[in-house]
């Protein structure tokens, strides 16, 4: 299982101490959303040198990700193209309405995080559109962790909300408690337990921990150089012919 | 008051509890117990909090680190997970947590999880982000004193 993490300077805490922190907590990788916490991948997907010493370090993998945050779909459509080539998950920052529906529409993007942040919104059309697209929903449990009150009661109304819609339509999913320190990280096991206390259904939140390392491996093999296009691969003997 | 026959006493488990904090944030028992409370009271309402009926039975914390047993009762053992995981600060200092584990005796508990401290924490500069800062070491751990407050950071960010 996976968790998304924000690092220094989006966070408090660096990628190699949300690393150290998410190996002790039984995960198997960090995503790092922060585009400035790691080096981007290189050219044919392999890890950079810097997460793949993280890796070594502290036995997990850690994955290159950006979030991308833009005021409206035209440059949101610009910083998708940007990234796309250089790193291997791509997140883009819901929110809004329009970059919500920009988000799901737009295949290069892997996944649609806070989708229900400010005043956005989800319904049947962008699901559909985010399973046809294979747009990746985030369901945010940050506000289930650290936020009180009505903040808390809001978050959690418009967390059931997106997950009648998405179950509905079978879109696809990621989970994530959206820590931005070590020790807002918690531990699959203890995030499952809250999750259900809500009324997610435990294996359901598992599979979007899981996704999360589904995304960057699926990706990763993407960018390989014996990847053609889907169900196409360089075989071995390619040279000889 | 006589006590229960064996059959109608309660049947409790006890979790092991880590804790991690910043250096400079000092947390204490009652501290930690009403933040316990507050969480199950709000995430599993007054019924669920009673069921659950988390108890703080034993509690250490210093230096940005500490260890805690809770106990609930037998059958609520994931409702109270899902309580200590929404524990996310106390006395207005954020804190980590997370279950090391569960036993059937505070005993085990004590035995099997407990005192597992990641050794003592030493005050010395190191290099972090191109300056020397000062910084507290804990094993593998080193939180950094930069301008606006503490920074999470590794051995692997320092060397």
């Amino acid at each position: 299982m996976y968790e998304a993490v924000h690092a220094r300077p989006d966070g408090d805490a660096t990628a190699a101490r949300h690393a150290a922190t998410a190996a002790r907590h039984g995960y198997d990788g960090v995503v790092v959303r922060t585009r400035d916490a790691l080096d981007p991948a290189g050219e044919s997907g392999e890890p950079s040198d810097e997460a793949a010493a993280l890796r070594d370090e502290y036995g997990i993998d850690v994955v290159d990700a950006v979030e991308i945050d833009a005021a409206d779909a035209t440059s949101a459509s610009g910083a998708v193209g940007n990234y796309r080539s250089s790193r291997t998950v791509v997140c883009l920052v819901g929110g809004d309405d329009g970059l919500n529906r920009f988000a799901v529409e737009e295949p290069r993007v892997d996944v649609l995080v806070r989708p229900m942040d400010g005043s956005g919104d989800f319904n049947h059309v962008l699901a559909k559109a985010a399973r046809d697209n294979g747009v990746h929903v985030e369901f945010d449990l940050g506000p289930l962790f650290r936020a009180t009150g009505g903040k808390r009661v809001r978050a959690l109304a418009d967390l059931r909300k997106l997950r009648e819609i998405v179950t509905y339509y079978d879109a696809p999913h990621v989970v994530s408690a959206n820590p931005r320190s070590h020790l807002e990280l918690r531990a699959p096991r203890e995030v499952v337990a809250a999750a259900e206390a809500v009324g997610f259904d435990a294996e359901w939140v598992e599979e979007g921990l899981r996704a999360w390392g589904e995304i960057a491996g699926r990706n990763r093999e993407r960018r390989s150089e014996a990847f053609i296009e889907p169900g196409v691969r360089l075989g071995r003997y390619e040279e000889d012919g | 008051m006589k006590h229960l026959p064996k059959h109608l006493r309660p049947r409790w488990r006890y979790l092991a509890v880590g804790i991690e904090t910043w250096p400079d944030a000092e947390i204490r028992r009652r501290g930690f117990q009403r933040a316990l409370w507050y969480a199950a009271g709000n995430l599993l309402g007054d019924a669920g909090s009673a069921d659950a009926d988390l108890t703080l039975l034993a509690f250490s914390h210093g230096d940005g680190e500490g260890e805690a047993i809770v106990r609930a009762r037998h059958g609520h053992v994931d409702e109270a997970r899902a309580v200590i995981g929404c524990v996310s600060e106390v006395a207005d200092a954020p804190v980590g947590i997370r279950v090391r584990g569960i036993s059937g005796t505070v005993r085990a508990c004590e035995e099997r999880y407990m005192g597992r401290a990641g050794g003592s924490s030493t005050q010395r500069d190191v290099a972090f982000e191109d300056a020397e800062r000062p910084a507290v070491v804990r094993g593998d751990a080193r939180d950094v004193r930069t301008e606006s407050g503490y920074v999470g950071a590794a051995a692997f960010d320092t060397e």
